[in-house]
């Protein structure tokens, strides 16, 4: 990823584009879709996801929606705080973002 | 996965954690789940939980919270539980087992399939396997440090030199984390190659880690 530059607020806001990354408004439509109830917007998102990646690139996508579903709840649940490494290494990206907003940023002793 | 969470556990019997598992797939249809969603505060909320329930209220509502609204788990609310008389071994290996399940279910969505069907418990009886090494680190559970996994928890952490906090997170059921890391290999990256840009799969890296971040900024989860 080094040398490439990614629209970081399409992250937490409503991407109009691709966010620096290929395919990027495809992906986060097709996320959001998937991580919320209108199936009929998922299907229309799956099917224009489908039409731009490999079959393998979509299982991935769906495979990563599941597996940060699975890591987000063991971390909300477990109270776990951000790795000092990463917490180092993150303030300006956590900044630019407004983590600090989520409830779960208390558990990260200085997050704020 | 299934089979794992089918199987009896360290603390629960495969019957509990079947148990668990439907409780975590029902929470997404639950009417007070919805209504404590859309309030200001997830207290302030009183009712049951769509039923028919096999397992106690307070670990109903444990696992329908942690699948239902993860951003407003507090270290107030686990404090609670724990108080509620739930053995803090019990509430890790239901935190895996409801978490699993999320994850099943939502890469069933995603691809446009039916979830599995939850399969029949295996019988036989939990293992009640405290380790060793388990202690306080800064999250709201003991876990156990990478310098303490040694005898039967030798492997769990696969001997890689940096150990996130979210691999530890369940380790005071060793047998979750073997899970968890098998489960975040075959959809995420192996641990040891996290810190490596340059592994991907049929999506390259910044794709990957596009819509990894968004499925945690939607569920706002600051780790």
């Amino acid at each position: 990823m080094a040398g490439e530059t990614v629209d970081l607020a399409a992250v937490t806001e409503t991407a109009a584009g691709d966010a620096g990354v290929e395919h990027g408004g495809r992906l986060l439509a097709f996320t959001d879709a998937a991580m919320g109830e209108d199936d009929a917007l998922l299907d229309r998102e799956r099917r224009a996801l489908c039409a731009v990646l490999s079959p393998e690139a979509f299982i991935d996508a769906c495979a990563l929606v599941a597996a940060f579903n699975v890591v987000d709840r063991i971390a909300d649940a477990t109270g776990i705080p951000l790795d000092p490494m990463l917490h180092a290494a993150s303030g300006d990206v956590r900044a630019e973002l407004g983590l600090a907003r989520f409830g779960s940023a208390a558990n990260t002793p200085g997050a704020g | 996965m299934l089979d794992h969470v089918r199987s009896p556990g360290t603390w629960w019997t495969g019957a509990e954690r079947v148990e668990i598992a439907a409780e975590a797939r029902g929470a997404t249809r639950c009417a007070l789940c919805r209504e404590r969603r859309k309030s200001l505060s997830p207290g302030a909320v009183q009712g049951r939980h769509d039923g028919p329930h096999a397992l106690a209220e307070s670990v109903i509502d444990a696992v329908h919270r942690i699948r239902s609204d993860p951003a407003r788990l507090s270290r107030r609310w686990f404090d609670g539980v724990i108080a509620g008389g739930l053995e803090v071994g019990r509430y890790v290996e239901l935190v895996s087992v409801t978490s699993l399940i999320a994850g099943l279910d939502y890469f069933a969505r995603a691809l446009g399939v039916e979830p599995l069907p939850l399969p029949p418990p295996r019988p036989g009886e939990p293992s009640r396997h405290r380790p060793g090494g388990a202690k306080e680190c800064g999250a709201w559970v003991p876990m156990i440090d990478p310098a303490d996994a040694a005898g039967a928890e030798a492997d769990l952490y696969g001997g890689g030199a940096f150990v996130p906090n979210i691999v530890r997170a369940l380790s005071l059921v060793p047998d979750e984390v073997r899970v968890m890391r098998r489960s975040s290999d075959a959809h995420y990256v192996p641990l040891a190659q996290i810190p490596d840009p340059t592994y991907h799969r049929a999506l390259a890296r910044p794709q990957m880690e596009l819509v990894a971040t968004r499925v945690s900024a939607l569920n706002q989860c600051f780790y």
